[in-house]
């Protein structure tokens, strides 16, 4: 029997999640927009709050690759679009699928032992998605968002969820490796 | 990896193409719809674990915020038992003082004072989870009366309005926020204007308040009640801490330091006579 690389069935989205492993990771997000809108949105800087959300979406992506990063991404920004009243749905969502498909995408370049790789990871994309819901607020008719306003935001949120990420790291791959399901690559 | 990276295209394609049909739908879709429904599901998957955090952590934050309190906790005692003994005093004639307001306001005509109204109030659950956007979620919804633009007060002043109402939760849109805005003027002075919030900053601006009207540092700023019946008349909402602009403008730039603390909101009352309930009598009086 032989076997080329193009033999190999590669999994589907819901595979790279799993259903078990689907319920946990939306757990998680839910656990996440309510500690960013209860604990966190009283703990600011500033008056910024940390988006924990997009920190555990990062993270995912990080961990297990751009397609579970922008699902994750989607379903994490939806949600918190849903709970914004008066805010465009969809906004966050667009971001978010974005950043977590970007993130997944440029983790083959990262060194996978270091320990600073997710780190640099949430920090650039904090700074990018804060830009990114901005430019996109304001190209959809919210004049009041200006330049200076988002510059104190992104540094803010940067440096905040860039503190939080040594933290959640381990909880988030801990939830997303016990429920991770078995590979199965079959030959044919 | 090659055809990996090519069906992550694929799906990258297919939720950008989903952000953008919600994004339409979002702006072209009326009070009710679909995405409406969706907010309200969203709020009511939420909710449980909001209240159980804010549970648990209120009396952690409360706690941090009273520290700084501590040295002056006495000289406030007294402060307040004084007020407590003024109060009572006053207390004894509030009945005969309401009876005579109650014969006036039918006489002439007046609106109900925002005093009299019946009211909620509701604990603060949860906040937006935004940098961009100033709400609060209360732990009241429909089942206790509450609607969409209704007052929301707090012992010091106004806090915002309601703009959604679940069973049993709601979001009040705060008075900082950008969208937020209420038909104001400055006590003791005739002029109407409108108080907006500015997001990023807890400072408010007064607007539309003519040049020649006399506005000074420290003039108490309430709300005047020409919004529809959303905001009555006289709720406090402020001190004017910066006067503004050149004579030959039409009207002067006014930075309001609001009297509510937004950050450290914990309990709300939502005065359940105004907003659209009010809105309906005054039509159907006419």
């Amino acid at each position: 029997m032989s076997a080329t690389a193009r033999d190999v069935k590669t999994p589907s989205v819901l595979a790279d999640i799993g259903v078990a492993r689907g319920a946990a990771i939306a757990a998680l997000i839910v656990l996440a927009v309510a500690l960013q809108s209860t604990l966190l949105a009283r703990l600011t800087l500033l008056g910024v709050r940390p988006q924990l959300v997009l920190v555990v979406v990062v993270i995912l992506a990080f961990l297990d690759g751009e397609r579970v990063g922008l699902v994750t991404g989607f379903f994490g920004g939806l949600l918190i679009d849903l709970l914004l009243p008066g805010s465009i749905i969809g906004l966050t969502a667009l971001v978010y699928t974005c950043i977590g498909y970007g993130v997944g995408l440029f983790r083959q370049f990262a060194p996978t032992e270091s320990v600073l790789s997710p780190v640099f990871g949430v920090a650039m994309a904090s700074a990018l998605a804060e830009f990114g819901y901005a430019a996109m607020a304001i190209m959809l008719g919210q004049p009041w968002v200006s330049i200076g306003f988002t510059a104190k935001v992104a540094g803010l949120v940067v440096l905040y969820n860039t503190l939080m990420t040594p933290f959640a790291f381990p909880l988030v791959r801990r939830v997303a490796d016990r429920f991770r399901p078995e590979r199965v690559h079959t030959w044919s | 990896m090659y055809r990996r990276s090519g069906r992550g295209r694929v799906l990258l394609l297919v939720f950008i193409a989903l952000s953008l049909v919600i994004i339409t739908l979002d702006f072209r879709q009326n009070p009710g719809g679909p995405l409406k429904r969706a907010r309200d599901l969203a709020a009511t998957v939420v909710a449980p674990v909001q209240r159980g955090f804010s549970a648990v952590t209120r009396p952690v934050g409360d706690f941090f915020s009273s520290l700084g309190d501590l040295t002056d906790l006495r000289s406030k005692n007294e402060r307040l038992e004084e007020d407590l003994a003024e109060a009572e005093s006053d207390a004894a004639a509030l009945p005969q003082i309401e009876e005579d307001l109650a014969v006036l306001q039918e006489y002439f005509e007046l609106d109900k004072s925002w005093r009299q109204m019946d009211r909620v109030t509701a604990p603060v659950i949860g906040r937006a989870p935004s940098n961009y956007k100033w709400a609060v979620e209360i732990d009241r919804g429909r089942s206790s009366g509450i609607r969409p633009d209704m007052s929301v007060i707090a012992p010091q002043g106004l806090v915002g309005k309601v703009i959604r109402a679940g069973s049993n939760t709601a979001t009040v849109l705060l008075l900082i926020d950008p969208d937020g805005a209420a038909s104001a003027t400055v006590e003791g002075e005739g002029n109407n204007g409108t108080i907006r919030g500015n997001g990023g900053s807890e400072l408010l601006s007064l607007e539309f308040i003519r040049t020649d009207a006399d506005v000074n540092v420290g003039d108490t700023v309430v709300t005047s009640g020409q919004d529809g019946g959303i905001f009555p008349r006289g709720i406090n909402i402020g001190s004017v801490a910066e006067v503004g602009g050149e004579e030959a403008d039409v009207s002067k730039d006014i930075t309001v330091e609001p009297f509510v603390d937004f950050d450290g909101l914990t309990y709300v009352t939502v005065l359940l006579e105004t907003g659209d309930r009010i809105a309906e009598d005054r039509a159907e009086s006419r």
